[in-house]
């Protein structure tokens, strides 16, 4: 039970750290790394507050090991702007007044990521889909689901 | 108030709708909760929690928990002496003392080095339980003879009540002596309801079932504990009210309340959830044995089998009208199980449900009972969804049995201004006639025969529509607004800003000194530095919060009129601020700039003070706020399933200081209702244990199964609300459970008189029709 | 979650050796969706974990609606939903793996976790079993095939000895004039678990059905096959009456119990309208 050393990319820089064989990836991103931006907020991946990138997919990083990410790319919501700069999505997320408590909304920004790099002209209904694994008590999902379609108006 | 605003020009402050300044943070990750906080040699907490609802312990040995590598401390009762056997409340019930009275109560703590051993430390604690009858369902353990609850002699708790602010005037009734799990008892009454209902031609009885559900927050409770070497504790919690949290863990650790530092981190979410202390205690008492900071977080799991949910609650409705509409008498009861630990809100429910509309005559019975589950907390508008959820639901039944309009029969019965509730005190002013009117003007109530018709085969349409609202919270509070030596304003309380209420609060700042908004900061202070100040909670942050920054902006701009007037050798009330300086009226050259005051405030060997706004206010006068809702949805007349269409809310705020904050209250608000009708609810099996315990199954929707929330606000002022303004947080969570099943009966002719309206529910009642 | 040892293979028979002598302490670890939320809540405590997440041959995807398909064990629930080829050739699968959990699930859970972890109610074992197909499974003497409707012993109990892994699955060729769907309810329409789940599969032939296939999920313990609906339709037109009556029959292999996803008399409801809505589907899907 001996920590291993997992190398992988982390937001585009190369990252080795020394991690315990039975920690998540959500766990080893947050008390490792640092980065605090994905939350746990069940631990069995029902309310997606934990969504980060693998290799460019949306998935619930409290249910995958840290090591199963070896060799493999993670962006965190840390890794969503560039620099100072935010996507268009973060922007109307800010803009539009949508975080109240805030704890869903790095999931939630990860989902509308996934979904613009798959499909950048979204419906209302595949947003709704889109971030339908993501749960958020405060806002009743309105706001959100205007704010990606602007932003996704537009990326243009 | 009306002086201020004359005498400001263009101020960017209240009305507007600015985003809250800490959105760059939000998006980005880099708000930090409770649990992202990892101080040096930190420990990690964990709960040994009973698996049985009712049992003796007749032994606990950790002596294998101890001995595992990484473990630092294991705690038991015994090692707290302070702890009462007869707890008052879930906060000073630690640990258990010999009994265990709900399945997830704490037995045991551990604090280790990793979580995972502190999990695998658990397992080594062994406990010898004896398993005892466990009093499970309200009604049966209402009666004598059923499983005493809480220990013999354990005093009511209503501090719940007293938070709320909400009711006075309501008799407590002495309980009876056999029933030893009827922990509060109350009741409402006027005129003779016998004869009433005796004399009615149209009498409808109905029961009405609410189950426990949770807040549901996406943090779950959290808290990092640590002393330092002087003996003073410091908590990051995650909170709705530092000051509450304070006085709560200084009363069960019997420590002095300056003792103790709360910082009240960015808190998660707590709707009513995070009002009362649950884990602060025990993880406060572990920092101190091990000397190290140790962090406690809850999982998903315990939050819901060992949270605080909302009550369960059981409302039997007898009512009595003329065939001509007119009311008679109203025969309530209402039953609220509150599970292990006292803490129900009695009243708001007898109110609501005998003094919405004017029943010539009421009798309204309230019971609080014990049962072997987790104790209550409040959820957002205590017991009001469930009240208005039963009556709202009535008068619809009653509507439709006299073939009389739904609207215009609730808006010949509902009480005015100045009618008398059911506790005698007279209704405020407040919107609900006018949020009555505005949705029945919606073209989705005006089409609803439309839209009834326009089923395609094998659906059912239908739209619904209630009335619902908060009689508005109250707590003294306070606030500082401070003049920087540049000339911008420095806003202090202790509020936890949750919801964006912060931005509200310097817009209402901004406004009453007459500053631009940027030019105003605001900052929520620990329990060391803050101000006293309330709860965020009982919708009234705005309305007593933003009263005392009101003041306190309003005495910041008092000292900085009667500086300049000293140097422009002018009286105070020939002054104004425009556009950060202070001009004699009518003579806009001759003026002295704020910043110049501010940096006088601050000048070696000045003799101008510092301008310093201090405002302490209590309150006497509350705000009712109402919200009514319109539902248009569709049903698979097969499996049930519901298609929400249309959701509409129509919100009396008095003031939108922030209308784009009060948008994402009322649509936040209206989801958590629709949660209540649609797909939550705490379920337990014969001996009180949770049976669903995780995210997939305890329902709360998703963005799949709701359409956008539509808003329209209106805004009929408080008398003394700032600027006009009403409490905004709880309305919207009251009216969607009657409104959902008064669309489903009109869909589907079926009355559903259970929450949630699950597809089962709505398939099985339309297979029987 | 307690602490484990981790071991990560990067071949099938690297995997093997690894389970060789294997205890009930020692699990297989696919997608995590099921197993590392059973071990955070402390449904199961282990020693080892052996992650698949290296042995690229389990994420094979081969074949055409002529030839069957080849899908390995580690495929996930998203290629299923996404796959162009498999959405047209094999629908009902391709919808079960559309509907489990989230899109951030859906990215990790695989088809041979969901088979593997055997609850009554996976979404993707019902389709697997109306369409014929065969898990193939390696074991230390070689590999051997299991036909779907027999691989589920009870509640998480397959077929598996516990020094055998689960590599692929074989679905035979629809072939022409066939169709399929499947379907479940759920109170929400995401992130969410089957209350029933109904997949079924018909092939025409001179206007009559030739061959019928109604699999139902979480109605019994294990997955199960409506054998009596399925011969009633056999040899008849696919008439609105017929399906009907199916959908009446399809009950007859249903034993549901009651629980707080639904009661036994709400699922049988939902076995008759939802086997019933399958059939029509597959019969449109059949003729288009």
């Amino acid at each position: 039970m001996a920590k291993q050393v997992l190398s992988f990319t982390v937001n585009g820089e190369p990252v080795e750290a020394l991690v315990q064989p039975y920690m998540t990836l959500l766990d080893a991103l947050r008390e490792d790394l640092g980065l605090t931006g994905p939350k746990e907020g069940c631990g069995t991946g029902d309310c997606g507050a934990c969504s980060v990138h693998l290799d460019g997919k949306l998935v619930a990083s409290c249910l995958v090991l840290a090591h199963q990410a070896r060799g493999r790319s993670v962006t965190t919501i840390e890794g969503l702007a560039r620099g100072k700069t935010l996507t268009p999505v973060q922007d109307a997320f800010v803009r539009r007044g949508v975080a109240q408590c805030g704890f869903c909304i790095p999931g939630v920004l990860m989902s509308a990521a996934a979904l613009l790099a798959e499909n950048p002209k979204p419906s209302e209904e595949d947003i709704r889909y889109a971030i339908a694994g993501n749960l958020c008590r405060c806002t009743g999902y309105t706001k959100m689901i205007e704010a990606i379609s602007e932003a996704a108006g537009a990326k243009g | 108030m009306s002086t201020v605003m004359k005498t400001t020009r263009d101020v960017k402050g209240v009305g507007l709708s600015i985003p809250r300044p800490d959105g760059p943070e939000k998006v980005t990750g880099q708000v930090q909760y409770v649990a992202d906080i990892q101080p040096r040699g930190l420990l990690h907490a964990k709960l040994l929690r009973s698996p049985h609802a009712h049992a003796k312990i007749k032994r606990i040995d950790t002596t294998r928990a101890k001995a595992l590598r990484g473990v630092r401390a294991v705690l038991t009762a015994a090692d707290m002496p302070y702890l009462k056997k007869k707890a008052p409340t879930r906060a000073h019930a630690v640990l258990a003392i010999d009994r265990v009275v709900f399945a997830g109560q704490p037995v045991a703590a551990v604090a280790a080095d990793e979580v995972a051993i502190a999990e695998e430390a658990l397992d080594l604690i062994d406990v010898e339980y004896e398993v005892l009858e466990a009093a499970v369902d309200p009604l049966e353990a209402m009666k004598p003879g059923a499983p005493p609850v809480a220990e013999a002699g354990t005093e009511a708790d209503t501090s719940e009540a007293q938070a709320h602010g909400s009711v006075s005037g309501v008799a407590a009734v002495a309980k009876p002596a056999k029933a030893v799990n009827i922990s509060q008892q109350s009741k409402l009454a006027r005129g003779d309801v016998a004869k009433g209902l005796a004399e009615s031609d149209v009498v409808i009885e109905k029961t009405y079932r609410v189950p426990m559900v949770h807040q549901g927050y996406l943090e779950p409770h959290a808290v990092l504990a640590q002393w330092d070497t002087t003996g003073q504790l410091t908590l990051w919690a995650s909170t709705q009210g530092s000051f509450n949290t304070r006085s709560e863990v200084a009363d069960v650790l019997e420590i002095a309340e300056n003792r103790i530092k709360v910082i009240p981190v960015e808190c998660g979410g707590g709707f009513g959830g995070k009002i009362r202390a649950l884990c602060e205690p025990v993880t406060a008492e572990l920092a101190r044995v091990t000397g190290r900071p140790v962090r406690y977080v809850m999982t998903r799991r315990e939050e819901l089998v060992a949270g605080m949910p909302a009550p369960q609650v059981i409302i039997t409705l007898k009512t009595g009208v003329k065939r001509d509409g007119t009311l008679m008498a109203i025969d309530g009861e209402m039953i609220i199980e509150s599970g292990a630990f006292s803490g129900a809100v009695l009243a708001v429910g007898g109110v609501f449900l005998a003094s919405l509309y004017k029943w010539p005559a009421f009798e309204v019975r309230g019971f609080e009972v014990l049962t072997h589950k987790p104790s209550i907390a409040a959820y957002r508008a205590p017991v009001a969804p469930h009240t208005i959820y039963a009556i709202d639901s009535h008068m619809d039944q009653i509507a439709d049995a006299l073939g009389q309009d739904p609207v215009a029969f609730r808006l010949r019965h509902l009480q005015r201004e100045g009618d008398p509730m059911a506790n005698n005190q007279p209704w405020a002013s407040n919107g609900g006639v006018e949020v009555l009117e505005r949705i029945a003007a919606h073209p989705a109530w005006k089409k609803r025969e439309e839209w009834k018709k326009s089923a395609p085969a094998g659906k059912l349409r239908g739209t619904g529509l209630s009335l619902g609202g908060w009689l508005g919270g109250l707590q003294p509070t306070s606030a500082t607004v401070r003049l920087n030596p540049d000339g911008t304003l420095s806003v202090l309380t202790g509020q936890v800003d949750i919801a964006g209420t912060n931005i509200a609060l310097a817009q209402i700042a901004a406004s009453a000194y007459g500053m631009d908004i940027d030019k105003v900061k605001i900052t929520t202070g620990d329990t060391d530095v803050a101000p006293m100040t309330g709860l965020s909670a009982g919708s009234k942050t705005v309305y007593t919060v933003g009263t005392a920054v009101l003041q306190a902006a309003q005495d910041a701009r008092r000292q900085t009129l009667e500086i300049a007037a000293k140097e422009l050798e002018a009286a105070v009330q020939d002054l104004e601020i425009e556009d950060g300086k202070v001009v004699v009226k009518g003579v806009p050259d001759k003026g002295v700039t704020i910043a110049s005051i501010g940096k006088k405030g601050n000048l070696y060997m000045s003799k101008v003070q510092p301008v310093l706004g201090v405002a302490n206010p209590a309150f006497t006068q509350q705000a009712p706020a109402f919200a009514a809702q319109l539902a248009r949805l569709e049903l698979d007349a097969d499996t049930g399933e519901v298609t929400l269409h249309e959701f509409v809310v129509v919100q009396d705020v008095g003031k939108a200081i922030n209308p784009l904050a009060c948008e994402g209250q009322m649509q936040g608000g209206a989801v958590q209702s629709l949660g209540f009708a649609l797909t939550e609810g705490l379920m337990y099996d014969d001996k009180g244990r949770l049976t669903n315990p995780s995210l997939l199954d305890y329902r709360k929707l998703t963005a799949a199964d709701l359409p956008n929330i539509e808003c329209i606000i209106v805004e009929k002022p408080s008398p003394a609300g700032p600027f006009g303004a009403r409490g905004v947080g709880e309305p919207p969570i009251v009216p969607a459970p009657a409104a959902i099943a008064n669309a489903i009966e009109d869909a589907a002719g079926i009355r559903l008189t259970e929450l949630p309206m699950t597809p089962e529910k709505i398939a099985l009642a339309i297979a029987a029709r | 979650m307690h602490r484990f040892d981790l071991v990560t293979p990067g071949s099938i028979d690297d995997c093997l050796r690894a389970l060789k002598g294997r205890g009930p302490d020692v699990k297989v670890l696919a997608g995590g969706t099921d197993l590392i939320a059973q071990l955070k809540v402390g449904m199961l405590k282990v020693a080892t974990v052996v992650d698949l997440s290296g042995v690229a041959d389990l994420r094979v995807l081969e074949g055409d609606a002529q030839r069957g398909f080849r899908i390995g064990a580690a495929v996930t629930a998203r290629t299923l939903e996404r796959d162009a080829k498999l959405r047209a050739a094999l629908p009902s699968l391709s919808e079960s793996g559309a509907l489990v959990g989230s899109i951030q699930i859906r990215n990790l859970a695989t088809l041979g976790g969901n088979i593997c972890n055997a609850a009554p109610s996976a979404d993707m074992a019902p389709p697997l079993v109306a369409l014929d197909a065969e898990a193939v499974i390696a074991g230390a003497a070689g590999r051997r095939k299991v036909p779907m409707a027999s691989f589920f012993k009870g509640v998480r109990q397959t077929v598996l000895a516990p020094d055998e892994l689960l590599v692929e699955f074989v679905v035979p060729a629809t072939g022409p004039r066939s169709g399929g769907a499947y379907l479940r309810h759920t109170p929400r329409r995401e992130l969410d678990i089957a209350v029933v789940g109904v997949a079924s599969q018909v092939s025409l032939k001179d206007g009559v059905c030739a061959k019928a296939r109604i699999a139902l999920a979480a109605v019994a313990p294990i997955p199960v096959r409506a054998t009596a609906a399925e011969r009633a339709l056999e040899g008849q037109p696919l008439t609105p009456q017929a399906i009907a009556r199916a959908a009446d029959l399809a009950l007859e292999a249903a034993k549901p119990i009651s629980d707080q996803r639904g009661s036994a008399e709400y699922r049988r409801h939902l076995v008759r309208v939802l086997t019933r809505r399958t059939l029509t589907i597959a019969l449109e899907r059949a003729t288009a």
